[in-house]
């Protein structure tokens, strides 16, 4: 058994060479006639032995110094022949399952798992009387060489010398459903002896949930591990992302997840490269946790930018996870509409706290004058907030506003519901702050203005009348999801005085996901709900921003700051597909049609694209615009869609983040717990100390060594 | 003897120099004809030497008759004959002896080298009022020229001697056999050879005939320096000059081990002619071979 068994056809051949360049290189003789020839001779006969047993002697040594490093290259594991049974002449089938997911490529002294893999593999397709085998490459879409078991080894043995691993992760569970219909294709009239045999590193984030009991009874099933016994050490890239928006000329604050694989902490140092730009972000990362490093990154560009964040000044186990490509959509300042029929002059009031909130700006509005002083509410600008009537609501206006805000509309009319809904189909976000009767009215009205697509996962309603909302308070927060998520654990003594009144009872639907629930209050009422539509989103604030101190609170600003955050990065949030699954995007609702659409995969260090892997997947219109949809998403790194050359869409492939952990699986859980009633024979490397046996090729070195010191004093003895 | 020669292997100027030494031998020698060399002969023509005591059946002409009168006693007298020296030239003409000539013409081989000093020593020979034959070694006796004193005599063998060719050879005892078997006079051989034959240990015991013959037998071992050490470089190929085939080795591998066993065969070389008392003589090619000679005459003439 041998990690590159083709070292060995190279020493063969590399063996003559002492040979050849003995024969080649020998002087070519002077004649000369002599009269002392019989002294000469007589010389020759006493030395020739000696001088030819030296030669002999020295070119044995240089030859199988020669072999000696052929065979260390070669890296031969003692032991490991026979690990499946073959000790009867018994017909046979055998499904071999190569792992060829990205934690194959861990390496471990110096070699990478999936050659280990490989050579186990090898082995199992030797060929051998009365046997059909079939091999199936585990990559995330499992694929079989042939559709029957066949006995052309030769063919297999080519393709698993093809086979390299993927940045992908293995499904598991399809794997062993091919397997076994690979096996179950087989007539068992003959007493047909049945193997599965598994070459993985067994990943515990991977097979954990495997079943084998899917697998034909009977079936014997040999696991064999190339997994080290210790786990190697990792670090790993899981996650780039942007906290809220990425806007022009604003610092975009990033998120870098990391985790450290390993028993020890490490102070690990990120760089971030987008477009331009560039920062490094450090911190320090417990054992086996993971940490969220954040820092700050100027933008000058609007538009998509690509680029990647690389963990610097790590050597670990898995090279590939250290780097991570990450897009961004960035965009100019954002836009704010504000529906509402309160006038701006009207202090306090819930569309005066609003517009506090979000456009802190002082002043302009027209406080005072013009017809809002009338008490009229025309359209009107406040910073970068259009304070809009919804009685006569600018479809212009409401068309490019990045986000609408609606606060006390009053009744909305139909043509105002239905533009709305437009805003939420074109992907971008509605806040509504619910807190009277008629909200309740226009919120069910917008459900149905989407045929139910958009699903509030709470039906509101007005307090009953004998039921008054008075000094609630919150109880239950999603503390890990926006728009909680970044005041960390002093939430609980910001909301602690929070008091408040009116608003809307809730009854929660049927079917609803309690993710879009994020706030309640003490009554089980909603605070805070979302819904999607398309790209768009919609938040519902359920409260009475003038009967509450929330607006009076330190929570109060930053907590609509990441409402609105959170809903201007709807649908333009960094995108990131994992390698090897299947994708569907939607496009951006403002692009051309998909015939004037191009897809350029990542580029080289010089920026041109990768030949063969440029275009991946496929664009196609629909109905709500145009769909990217793709088998298997590529190799790590950015793709984007190009009208006339510019990207109007992006999205990163990335490894999947369970790769990165390589902590397996017990042999006993598997023989226990997984097996589902089928004979599993687990074999690890680790197990019968591949690592002592992986030193052989140190060994081999040595003899090389003392073959060569062996030829220098086989020199030095007879020339003595 | 003519004052110029056609011979290339016969330097006359050169030889002018060495006129006036002699060739000559310590041991008492059987010679043809009167000459300046001890003769084994104790006869009465010569010089007086030595008393001896009468023994019945002596020559009573050499009995000293006033010895007898006076002390009553019976001495005869003894006269050293002198008599010339039949010197034999054996050369061997192996194909190891033509080692040295690659390049041809860049330096002399052995066997050029043996040519020369094999002339030059006719010369100084014939010079010396001696007898100067030529024997030419192979596998078998390739050529015998019995010892003559006449300057035609003496042109001849050198011409005999610049004819030479080396063969592939690898046995020499059996010429030297053949040699002793016709030559019937105890004189001087003076052999030269680089000796690198398979048959080191005949080739001695065919000179150890030689010897009981009361003959003189100077060794001289023809060596080039080349072959005392392997040549420098990565590999060499290479060829026997007697078809002894080929082979390929570095020589820095064997280097060592080589001039080990050329030292050990030109020591063996030594030993067995200094053991079957020889005269030996090392003679390298690297040395001008009128030097070689004029020394091996002073050192002759003690």
């Amino acid at each position: 058994m041998f990690v590159n068994p083709w070292a060995i056809l190279i020493g063969v051949l590399a063996a003559g060479l002492p040979l050849a360049v003995h024969f080649l290189t020998r002087p070519r003789p002077v004649r000369m006639p002599l009269s002392t020839i019989k002294f000469v001779h007589e010389a020759v006969l006493h030395r020739r032995t000696r001088h030819r047993l030296r030669d002999a002697v020295v070119l044995a040594m240089r030859c199988l110094a020669v072999l000696l490093v052929a065979l260390a290259v070669a890296r031969p594991f003692l032991g490991q022949a026979g690990l499946s049974t073959v000790d009867d002449q018994a017909d046979l089938v055998r499904v071999v399952v190569l792992d060829v997911s990205q934690s194959l490529a861990a390496t471990s002294h110096g070699i990478e798992a999936f050659e280990r893999a490989r050579s186990l593999a090898a082995g199992q397709l030797e060929y051998r009387r009365g046997m059909k085998a079939d091999l199936i490459l585990a990559g995330a879409r499992p694929a079989s060489i042939f559709k029957r078991a066949s006995s052309n080894f030769q063919v297999l043995r080519d393709e698993l010398s093809k086979a390299r691993v993927k940045p992908e992760k293995s499904a598991v569970q399809e794997a062993l459903n091919l397997a076994s219909e690979i096996i179950a294709r087989e007539d068992d009239s003959k007493g047909l002896r049945r193997e599965v045999v598994i070459v993985s590193d067994f990943q515990r984030s991977n097979w954990a949930a495997a079943d084998f009991s899917v697998l034909p009874e009977g079936t014997r099933i040999e696991l064999q591990s190339v997994a080290p016994a210790e786990t190697p050490p990792n670090l790993a890239i899981l996650r780039v992302a942007a906290q809220g928006r990425a806007e022009v000329g604003r610092d975009l604050r990033l998120e870098v997840e990391v985790a450290n694989y390993s028993e020890s902490p490490q102070t690990v140092t990120v760089e971030v490269l987008l477009g331009g730009a560039s920062v490094q972000l450090s911190g320090l990362c417990g054992p086996n946790l993971k940490t969220v490093l954040t820092g700050e990154l100027p933008l000058h560009e609007t538009g998509w930018q690509t680029g990647e964040a690389r963990l610097l000044g790590v050597s670990d186990a898995l090279a590939a996870d250290n780097v991570r490509a990450c897009v961004f959509d960035v965009r100019p300042a954002p836009r704010l509409a504000l529906v509402t029929r309160e006038s701006a002059a009207k202090r306090p009031s819930a569309s005066y706290f609003i517009e506090r909130a979000v456009a802190p700006v002082p002043g302009a509005s027209g406080d005072g004058a013009g017809p809002e002083a009338a008490g009229e509410v025309p359209s009107s600008a406040t910073g970068g907030l259009l304070r809009l009537d919804p009685a006569k609501l600018d479809r212009e206006a409401v068309g490019s506003a990045d986000l609408v805000i609606v606060v006390q509309p009053g009744r909305l009319a139909e043509d105002s519901i239905n533009q709305l809904v437009g805003v939420v189909r074109r992907g971008r976000g509605i806040l509504y702050v619910a807190s009277d009767a008629a909200d309740a009215v226009n919120l069910r009205q917008i459900a149905a203005a989407t045929s139910g697509i958009l699903k509030f996962p709470v039906e509101f309603a007005p307090p009953a009348a004998r039921q008054p909302r008075r000094n609630l308070f919150l109880a239950e927060m999603q503390k890990d999801q926006p728009p909680f998520q970044i005041f960390g654990d002093e939430l609980p003594a910001l909301v602690e005085t929070l008091r408040f009144s009116g608003g809307l009872d809730s009854r929660r639907l049927e079917g609803a996901l309690a993710e879009d629930i994020l706030g309640q209050y003490s009554d089980r009422s909603v605070f805070l709900a979302s819904a999607t539509l398309n790209a768009g989103g919609f938040v519902v604030l359920n409260a009475d921003l003038t009967a509450s101190n929330l607006p009076m609170s330190p929570l109060y600003v930053p907590l609509l700051g990441e409402i609105v955050q959170k809903l201007l990065g709807q649908g333009r949030r960094a995108g990131e597909i994992p390698c090897g699954e299947p994708f569907a995007l939607s496009l951006p609702p403002d692009a051309a049609a998909a015939a004037e659409l191009t897809i350029a995969g990542p580029a080289r260090g010089d920026g041109s694209p990768v030949d063969g892997e440029a275009a991946v997947g496929d664009l196609a219109d629909d109905g709500a615009g145009v769909m990217w949809k793709g088998d298997a998403a590529g190799r790590p790194g950015a793709y984007r869609v190009m009208h006339k050359n510019s990207p109007i869409f992006a999205v990163a492939a990335a490894i999947p983040a369970e790769e990165s952990d390589l902590r397996t699986i017990p042999a006993k859980v598997f023989e226990e717990r997984l097996a589902g009633g089928r004979e599993v024979h687990f074999r690890s490397l680790s197990g019968l100390g591949a690592d002592e046996r992986d030193t052989v090729w140190s060994w081999l070195a040595v003899a090389c060594v003392v073959c060569l010191v062996g030829e220098l004093a086989a020199l030095k003895g007879f020339k003595t | 003897m003519p004052a110029t020669s056609n011979n290339r292997f016969v330097e006359m100027h050169a030889l002018t120099a060495l006129e006036h030494m002699r060739f000559t031998t310590r041991h008492r020698i059987e010679g043809t004809y009167t000459g300046r060399h001890a003769s084994r002969q104790l006869g009465g023509a010569g010089e007086f030497v030595d008393y001896r005591d009468y023994t019945p059946g002596a020559d009573l002409r050499r009995l000293d008759w006033k010895v007898l009168a006076r002390t009553g006693k019976a001495y005869v007298r003894l006269f050293q004959d002198e008599t010339n020296l039949l010197c034999t030239l054996a050369i061997d003409a192996s194909g190891s002896m033509q080692f040295g000539a690659d390049p041809p013409g860049a330096k002399k081989s052995k066997l050029e080298y043996v040519q020369y000093l094999a002339c030059a020593l006719a010369h100084v020979i014939n010079r010396g009022q001696d007898q100067v034959g030529l024997a030419i070694l192979a596998d078998e006796l390739v050529a015998c020229i019995p010892p003559g004193g006449t300057a035609s005599h003496v042109t001849f063998i050198q011409e005999t001697i610049e004819q030479l060719t080396p063969r592939p050879t690898v046995h020499m005892a059996g010429a030297l056999r053949q040699l002793f078997e016709q030559s019937r006079q105890r004189g001087v051989l003076l052999l030269m050879s680089d000796f690198l034959v398979d048959d080191l240990d005949d080739v001695f015991a065919t000179v150890r005939l030689f010897r009981h013959r009361k003959s003189e037998v100077v060794v001289i071992h023809v060596i080039d320096p080349d072959e005392e050490r392997l040549p420098a470089g990565a590999a060499y190929r290479f060829t026997g000059m007697e078809n002894e085939g080929v082979v390929h080795c570095s020589p820095d591998e064997i280097r060592d081990l080589y001039a080990e066993r050329f030292s050990a065969h030109a020591a063996a070389v030594r030993t067995l002619a200094l053991s079957n008392g020889c005269d030996y003589r090392r003679v390298s090619t690297a040395i001008p071979y009128l030097q070689t000679l004029g020394g091996f005459l002073v050192e002759r003439s003690g």
